[in-house]
């Protein structure tokens, strides 16, 4: 790898410095990740060669040199099915996912993010969401401790389209989760959730960033995170609102709770706003569990470790709430109770 | 019996003495009220009753049937039949009342040996009690006490002392944030549970609430303890005199 790695001199990576945790010798650092992709009846999955650019990032020019040839998933125009979009294997390794969804589709993606003992993975996706579309992307993130994974998103999203993304992250040696939309149609919607559940040495960075060209934009963003032992968890959070891009209604909120002293929250949640008649807003909590709370729920007989487990799943639990899919939103609870148990 | 035995307990990291040797019994089947001026230590009997952090007992006893209560943590105190109704029921967003009620009742029961209560029988007796308590259904399906009116947390803490069916009961400020029908109610759900096993203190700053929950004993505290005690008259008296000849 000749590539610079970013790191904390990089402003969008000063909490989450990647050069410093990734080695040559890292399982996958040069070779493609190992992907299966399960698609529904009538959506089709090809190869092709990618493209490369002058001012590809560092981590993109190296999805480009080890990734291999690009996957190409197509949903076409007006399919709407019961069946997800499956994506597994990103283990290790690099990879370069391109996903094209058509006039009207409307589609599930799962994404597990499961990756081996001190593996670097490395995965970029393309999303072209075309005119009324509408995604329902989860991804669940359950890498082991030593593991350093950067997955990062491009969703370009056309008129009257909607994304809703929920992620469910346990963090990992060096976890960065990124989302970049751009809505270049009038009246895209957006949901971007997620939760972060860190214990340990682990880190999770969920950053995103959305802009906005077109009027008429929805969008909805809550992260929220707990964060033990010695862990750190990042949210980086940012509106860009385009002057054509009147009567965006937009909120953003990051609210975490540090279940340890020694445990480490970094956040910075970002309005750029060049329309005058919008509603725009964004707001940033980080705090302890409730001892008042606690104390009500001991007396009356429930012990400690299970008030403060009911607590922090009340907590987490709603950035769910907005997930249709019953029995994905209640899988996803049970990761998150496992982990509190 | 409750004994409260010489009871020292101090706030503040231990540096502020509230209660400086309180001593007083409540025998079960009797209901006995506090009374006292306000800062005279009376939510700090709660919570050291209760076992709340931040309430230093420097020294004394506190058994309850013959059980040091003090040698035990908040939820054991629960499942050995303490049960507090707080001055300010908490609200525990993201929790429905439902749920926290069957999971704490069965940890309770799982505390004390005993087997859990199923669903369908849980919800049966939640379901009666709650329309002995005039309470909408819906209450019970919404996060506990979140966006509760004063009345309705309060009428939600007799609830769960009725679910519960607790061995002893300590009762703080209930009759604040009461109106007279709403505090009429709660009285009721009150003197359905006195009985010859269960014993009750309830703290209270005004004599209103005794009108409607009539005490065995009633007793002043002031000065760090026990002040002086008397009958249900002994209440009256103190409402028409006020507390200044038991001030320090």
């Amino acid at each position: 790898m000749l590539h610079k790695l970013p790191n904390r001199r990089d402003e969008a990576w000063k909490w989450s410095d990647v050069s410093r945790v990734v080695s040559d010798d890292a399982k996958g650092a040069e070779t493609a990740a190992p992907l299966q992709i399960f698609v529904p009846e009538g959506v089709t999955v090809t190869r092709t060669d990618g493209e490369t650019a002058a001012n590809d990032t560092t981590l993109l020019k190296l999805v480009s040199e080890y990734a291999g040839q690009v996957w190409n998933i197509v949903v076409p125009d007006g399919l709407a099915s019961e069946n997800p979009i499956q994506i597994e294997g990103l283990t290790h390794g690099h990879a370069q996912i391109s996903l094209t969804i058509g006039k009207g589709a409307k589609i599930q993606l799962v994404e597990h993010y499961d990756g081996q003992a001190g593996a670097f993975v490395n995965s970029h996706m393309n999303i072209k969401l075309g005119e009324t579309a509408v995604l329902d992307r989860v991804i669940v993130q359950t890498d082991p401790e030593d593991c350093v994974r950067i997955a990062t998103t491009h969703v370009t999203a056309w008129a009257n389209s909607e994304i809703r993304q929920h992620t469910l992250a346990f963090g990992g040696k060096l976890s960065r989760l990124e989302t970049r939309m751009a809505g270049m149609g009038d009246a895209v919607k957006a949901t971007i959730n997620g939760a972060y559940l860190l214990d340990g040495k682990r880190h999770c960075d969920m950053t995103s960033y959305i802009d906005l060209a077109c009027p008429n934009g929805h969008i909805r963003q809550s992260v929220k995170g707990v964060t033990a032992g010695k862990s750190r968890g990042v949210f980086q959070g940012k509106f860009h609102v385009r002057r054509p891009a009147q009567h965006t209604d937009a909120e953003m909120r990051h609210d975490s709770i540090m279940l340890s002293d020694t445990s480490e929250i970094r956040s910075k949640p970002e309005l750029e706003i060049y329309a005058d008649d919008v509603a725009c807003a964004h707001g940033n909590t980080i705090g302890a569990l409730d001892e008042s709370a606690l104390f009500y729920m001991r007396q009356r007989g429930i012990p400690l470790a299970q008030a403060r487990a009911i607590l922090t799943e009340a907590f987490l639990g709603s950035v769910f709430d907005t997930l249709e899919d019953e029995v994905m939103r209640e899988s996803l609870l049970d990761k998150l109770r496992g982990w509190l148990a | 019996m409750l004994k409260i035995n010489n009871l020292h307990v101090s706030v503040d990291d231990g540096q502020k003495p509230i209660l400086t040797g309180l001593s007083l019994e409540v025998p079960k089947g009797e209901v006995h009220a506090i009374m006292g001026p306000n800062g005279a230590g009376k939510s700090t009997l709660s919570y050291a009753l209760t076992g709340r952090d931040g309430y230093e007992i420097t020294d004394g006893t506190v058994t309850l049937d013959g059980k040091d209560l003090l040698d035990m943590e908040p939820e054991e105190r629960a499942a050995a039949g303490v049960f507090l109704s707080f001055q300010y029921p908490l609200e525990i967003p993201g929790v429905p009342t439902m749920t926290f009620l069957k999971t704490a009742l069965n940890a309770q029961r799982k505390a004390r040996g005993e087997e859990e209560m199923k669903a369908p029988e849980f919800l049966k007796t939640a379901r009666a009690l709650a329309a002995e308590l005039k309470m909408k259904p819906e209450m019970l399906k919404r996060p506990l006490n979140v966006g509760f009116s004063g009345g309705e947390k309060k009428r939600m803490e007799i609830f769960q002392m009725m679910m519960m069916e607790p061995s002893f009961i300590v009762m703080d400020e209930t009759d604040s944030g009461l109106d007279v029908d709403a505090l009429r109610i709660v009285a009721d759900g009150v003197n359905k549970l006195r009985s010859p096993d269960r014993g009750m203190l309830i703290i209270t700053h005004y004599q209103r609430l005794l009108d409607y929950i009539v005490p065995d004993r009633v007793h002043v505290l002031a000065n760090g303890g026990i002040a002086a005690s008397g009958d249900a008259e002994f209440a009256k008296k103190l409402e028409r005199e006020g507390y200044d000849a038991y001030a320090a």
